[in-house]
């Protein structure tokens, strides 16, 4: 009777249910997704720059699940005041308190097993989706990466049921303390705004001197290696959370303190909900926080990787090409290319020396790196130096000459400046080479394969040593393509965990605001005007997190500096990535909101 | 005479799409307040009254009549006129009290003044006054879940108030408290209309609650059935009302 009694009870909570369950579902989901990288040994190893690869995925593991664990006692909290007041109103009816109780834990054992369940599919069909779409994007081929992976299965399952019980126990120990007149008027109970005290003023210090220690420890991750990630591991996570538990109530107090402002339309209404909402939303806002410094970083780290493929090639040579004696089917391919730049010297060999002409390369002069130690890495421009002729002897011209002639041509001969007249006195083969810059390189990788193919036919080596600037980004995409993959892989799978915990929170409240959307209507406040103050209270709930987590993002890049020739290059990409994807996010939690409070039209 | 501050002219109100099912809740109803009277509107339940303060307080729109009040003829307005109309020429008093629980009763108070945009110096001055006329200027401080029904209910009449409502409308103020409580908002509210000249019209089912109005308007199946107006002391017509409940409680 009971069972069936409770049954109605969750069908007239539906929505409720509905979304305590998308909830549920996400986080098994992507704690699913995260272990099929995180087990699959084999596969991470295999594909990582980076050396401590495992060691990384170890840490995020007991993150991901400290971060899980939280999320899912605060869902299951939600679970149990969603059903109490019912409970309370079967127990003045007469109902056994045990009864109750085994009916709390049998509700919260299927809720889990359910979202276990359907999560587990959901987290196999992202994985595959997912690993696909980046596989095809990144042209990389994740040998031995499995969408569907045993050992994960196993580990999700476990970890959730454990969790599960966990929280079931925890609902039923609540709810056999609390009395039946508790029960009953738990809904007309509301929540104080926070106390302030010297507590917070120690806490906030605390906070503080955290986060320094972590970015410290992520600045100068080369030196401290895996203790670094430890170290930046737990005072980043720590800071945050305290960060938020101290700072937001005290901002949002600041807020309402100016009467003015408070006093102004709607303010009053907007800045209350804000602070009456803070303390619970202080853990909440500092985990979505931590995601998104994971997500956005774990995205940004796999674009930086990406980025520093072609820095490190464009710093390998200034050319897209360099071609000697070109042939008639090589020309024809390079026909086709578009050019910034393209230059050709002549040249004659014999026994002893290769001679180029004097004004050819006067005219036209070739790139010679320049700057000092490691930031002249990758710096290239014409050289200005003069050239007298004869055997040259400038370290500048030898540099630029040798960018243009490759170490396996003409191994035997020296090189020598001659003018135009004595170059053509000369006895000797003419040849020439031809050098060029593109508009684009990534856009015609194809030709450029072509040519290296033609090349190493021609000279009958092997496509690796020749040098070109396709043969070293073959190189190293291939180095880095794994650790892309994996970077934007977990990125998408922490945005997406950060998604659903902050729309959790502000969903699993809406039901207890609908009464007040309400009354303001009835007072006479225009629609317009409440959808204004929802867009401007959700703003500020998603202003906070976001401003931490990027803050997190852009210090904490600064760990792959030992790795990456820039991790800063183009970094606004994968932040704006970021922002347009979170600002969708917001509108839609905004929308979503408001079907639930406000009065139909 | 001045113009009367509610006036409405044979209201219908049909629930239902027009077909067999139809059912009138108002079946034509006529009738005018003065400003400054305490008029309370009583019948059985399901007899229309509720929705007759929903249409007269703009919540709800009638079929057909014309509403006129304050001399503004608000049936052909659209929602977002009616709701600044709501919250500059009305003012409200619920059953539950309906406070916004996460604003102290300041703030409460203040919101209707807010809304208009009234500048925070003018607020404070407003909402302490209108405080004291209800004697919570004590509580202003407090949240609502601190305090008593009566308290509470104070607390919205002062919100109802303080905006200078051209009317105020009350839809069982008393239903929710104690007979304690009840008589003091009661007296609060016949203060308010004897002494400051405000307008009143209070639905309720009680008729000790009504016995403090001036004038009774008895509605039955959507139709005015009755009207008595108070004539000597409050006792009197107490006992005036009765009848008429009994009668109506006879005629079926």
């Amino acid at each position: 009777m009971l069972v069936k009694l409770s049954m109605s009870g969750l069908k007239s909570k539906l929505k409720d249910y509905l979304v305590l369950l998308v909830g549920l579902v996400i986080s098994v989901s992507i704690f699913y997704m995260f272990q099929t990288l995180a087990l699959n040994k084999a596969f991470i190893e295999s594909n990582s720059v980076i050396s401590s690869i495992q060691f990384v995925f170890h840490a995020g593991s007991v993150l991901l699940a400290i971060i899980t664990f939280f999320y899912i006692l605060y869902a299951n909290s939600f679970l149990m005041t969603l059903r109490q007041k019912e409970f309370g109103m079967y127990m003045m009816l007469g109902a056994k308190k045990h009864k109750i109780m085994m009916l709390m834990f049998l509700e919260t054992m299927i809720l889990g097993i359910v979202s276990l369940v359907i999560g587990n599919a959901i987290g196999i069909g992202l994985a595959q989706g997912v690993g696909q779409l980046l596989m095809k994007q990144l042209e990389f081929t994740a040998g031995g990466y499995k969408a569907f992976y045993m050992p994960s299965l196993q580990i999700t399952c476990l970890f959730f049921l454990v969790l599960f019980i966990i929280s079931a126990i925890m609902n039923t120990l609540k709810l056999s303390r609390i009395s039946v007149l508790q029960l009953v008027h738990a809904e007309s109970h509301t929540d104080r705004p926070a106390v302030k005290g010297i507590m917070t003023v120690v806490t906030a210090v605390l906070s503080i001197i955290l986060l320094a220690i972590g970015y410290w420890a992520m600045f100068n991750m080369e030196t401290l290696m895996q203790a670094g990630i430890i170290i930046a591991l737990i005072t980043t996570t720590s800071g945050t959370y305290l960060l938020f538990m101290t700072f937001l109530p005290l901002m949002i107090g600041r807020l309402k303190k100016n009467k003015k402002r408070n006093e102004k339309g709607l303010n009053s209404f907007t800045y209350a909900q804000l602070s009456f909402r803070v303390n619970s939303l202080t853990k909440v806002l500092a985990t979505v926080a931590m995601l998104i410094a994971l997500g956005a970083g774990a995205i940004t780290a796999g674009m930086g990787f990406q980025n520093n493929v072609m820095v490190t090639v464009n710093g390998f040579t200034p050319y897209d090409m360099v071609i000697h004696q070109p042939t008639e089917q090589e020309q024809a391919v390079i026909d086709t290319i578009t050019f910034i730049s393209k230059q050709q010297y002549r040249y004659k060999v014999d026994k002893k020396y290769v001679y180029y002409v004097k004004t050819d390369l006067e005219q036209h002069p070739p790139f010679a790196p320049y700057g000092v130690g490691r930031d002249s890495f990758g710096q290239y421009k014409p050289i200005t130096e003069a050239i007298s002729t004869g055997v040259v002897e400038s370290d500048n011209w030898n540099d630029a000459l040798r960018l243009i002639q490759p170490h396996y041509l003409y191994r035997e001969q020296q090189v020598q400046i001659v003018d135009e007249q004595k170059y053509n006195q000369l006895q000797a083969e003419e040849s020439s080479v031809i050098v060029g810059v593109s508009d684009d390189f990534l856009a015609h990788k194809e030709k450029w394969a072509q040519l290296d193919k033609m090349q190493a036919a021609k000279y009958n080596l092997s496509e690796m040593v020749l040098n070109s600037k396709y043969a070293s980004y073959h190189m190293m995409h291939g180095f880095s393509s794994g650790t892309v993959f994996m970077g934007f892989f977990l990125g998408i799978a922490f945005l997406a965990m950060m998604a659903s915990s902050l729309m959790f929170k502000i969903l699993s409240g809406a039901t207890k605001d609908i009464s007040r959307y309400q009354m303001l209507h009835k007072i006479g406040v225009r629609r317009e005007r409440l959808v204004r103050s929802i867009y401007k209270e959700q703003f500020l709930v998603f202003l906070f997190p976001a401003i931490i987590g990027v803050a997190h993002v852009v210090l904490g890049m600064k760990m792959f500096s030992f790795i990456l020739r820039n991790p800063y290059d183009r970094i606004w990409v994968p932040l704006t990535i970021f922002a347009v994807i979170y600002a969708a996010y917001y509108f839609i939690t905004v929308q979503m909101y408001k079907r639930i409070v406000l009065p139909s039209k | 005479m001045q113009a009367p501050v509610v006036n409405i002219q044979d209201v219908k109100k049909v629930y239902g799409k027009s077909g067999a099912n139809q059912s009138y809740a108002l079946k034509g109803v006529s009738f005018s307040i003065q400003q400054g009277e305490f008029v309370g509107i009583m019948g059985p339940s399901g007899s229309g009254k509720t929705t007759l303060l929903n249409v007269i307080s703009t919540l709800d729109k009638a079929s057909d009549g014309v509403i006129k009040i304050a001399g503004v003829d608000i049936s052909k307005m659209k929602s977002g006129q009616l709701a600044d109309f709501r919250s500059q020429k009305l003012g409200f008093i619920f059953q539950d009290f309906n406070l916004i629980e996460n604003l102290t009763v300041y703030e409460n108070i203040a919101l209707p003044l807010s809304l208009q945009g009234v500048p925070s110096r003018k607020i404070g001055p407003s909402v302490q006054k209108v405080a004291a006329t209800l004697g919570i200027a004590e509580l202003l401080q407090k949240y609502p879940a601190e305090l008593s029904g009566g308290q509470k209910q104070r607390t919205a009449a002062a919100r109802a108030l303080v905006h200078e409502p051209a009317i105020i409308l009350g839809d069982e103020p008393t239903g929710a408290l104690d007979s304690k409580n009840a008589t003091s908002l009661l007296e609060a509210m016949t203060n308010l209309n004897e002494q400051h000249g405000v307008s009143i019209m209070m639905v309720t089912h009680d008729a000790f609650s009504a016995s403090y109005c001036q004038r009774i308007l008895f509605i039955q199946d959507g139709e005015l059935y009755k009207e008595i107006r108070r004539t000597s002391t409050r006792e009197v017509f107490y006992r005036e009302i009765l009848d008429v409940l009994a009668d109506l409680g006879t005629q079926k």
